[in-house]
């Protein structure tokens, strides 16, 4: 009788360590920072006197405008020119979804006799340094209609010219063949 | 041995805090991480009616007007030649262009040279018979440039523009000119 009941002692408990395991699991899949995933890999024009962006804004989407006219925002392409062509009214509904979801700084305010709800959050605009202005154009006449009402607009802008530096690298790699 | 039952008994009757535990914490994570200012944002509210409160017409604003004219769209060339014409999942690689030159038109002076587009801008700015009036606060302010993109010009002009006009000390940028042609 004795024998039986240490035996039963030894039993190890699993549940407080899968709980905890699960509490881990939680707080990582809630803490983990995505915002790496919003920078596409563009070649940036370079900055000859913009200060650097110390401090950027809590909130503040961030559009890729890639070389071949596409919008991607956070991996996900709502653009494509090849798809879309002259249509370009998945910029708005991105923008929408922004407006409903993205951003937390709104107003609302009477102009020409109409109400809109202005965002003052800014928008970041990342694109390569030979993307055609004619896309940038496009998503900022996209951000200025009053249903997006979008007015804070960013361009972004690199400290360093990383297209010397890669046909330099390029040209070093050629003269050492 | 009757005794001995009796405090099995009432060991037994023991209540297992861990589960109420683990469910308090999962609902402390739950509402430490929720945004309630989304949340807030979706409450219907009824605003009061807008009555026109800006009836007064203003006077325009006076601009300085900044284009950007594409003279060269310029020849494409691979980016990294050595990976071929298109990337592994069949996007066309990236290009860069070769001999690719712009002009800029402040006014309606043609100018050619960055340096020479800031010293312009600059002197601009530092005029103080160029300032215009705030129609918000009523003090002397530099004036806003309008920076209209041609067609063929690239975000790399633009962005290069920006910097530039930047510099020379203005404050407020537009755009316009709409969406340039292809």
């Amino acid at each position: 009788m004795s024998k039986h009941g240490r035996s039963q002692e030894l039993d190890m408990d699993m549940t407080p360590m899968i709980d905890c395991v699960f509490l881990l699991m939680i707080f990582f899949v809630l803490v983990i920072d995505l915002s790496q995933k919003e920078m596409e890999n563009l070649i940036l024009p370079k900055a000859e006197y913009a200060i650097p962006d110390e401090d950027p804004p809590d909130v503040r989407p961030i559009i890729n405008i890639t070389q071949d006219g596409r919008f991607v925002y956070k991996s996900n392409t709502f653009y494509d020119p090849a798809e879309h062509g002259e249509d370009f009214s998945k910029a708005g509904e991105l923008l929408s979804i922004w407006k409903d979801t993205v951003v937390t700084d709104t107003e609302v305010v009477s102009l020409g006799g109409s109400t809109m709800t202005l965002v003052n959050d800014p928008v970041l605009i990342r694109a390569d340094k030979w993307t055609e202005w004619f896309y940038v154009g496009k998503f900022m006449a996209a951000c200025a209609t009053p249903d997006a009402a979008f007015w804070k607009l960013e361009l972004a802008m690199s400290e360093e010219d990383k297209e010397a530096k890669l046909l330099r690298g390029l040209q070093a790699a050629k003269g050492g063949k | 041995m009757a005794h001995k039952l009796m405090e099995e008994v009432e060991q037994e009757a023991e209540m297992n805090m861990t589960p109420m535990i683990d469910v308090v914490f999962l609902l402390i994570i739950f509402f430490l991480c929720i945004d309630f200012k989304i949340l807030e944002a979706k409450l219907p509210a009824y605003l009061p009616k807008d009555r026109g409160s800006q009836t007064t017409e203003t006077e325009p604003v006076e601009q300085l007007s900044l284009k950007i004219v594409c003279d060269n769209w310029g020849t494409k060339a691979l980016r990294q030649p050595d990976r071929g014409a298109t990337n592994k999942d069949g996007s066309p690689a990236a290009f860069v262009l070769n001999n690719h030159l712009v002009h800029w038109m402040v006014g309606p002076r043609r100018i050619t040279d960055d340096k020479v587009l800031i010293t312009e801008l600059k002197k601009i700015a530092d005029d103080p018979s160029r300032r215009v009036t705030d129609p918000k606060t009523g003090e002397k302010k530099i004036m806003t440039v309008v920076i209209e993109p041609g067609s063929q010009t690239t975000y790399g002009d633009v962005a290069k523009t920006v910097d530039m006009v930047t510099v020379a000390g203005f404050v407020e940028i537009n755009f316009g000119g709409g969406a340039a042609a292809k």
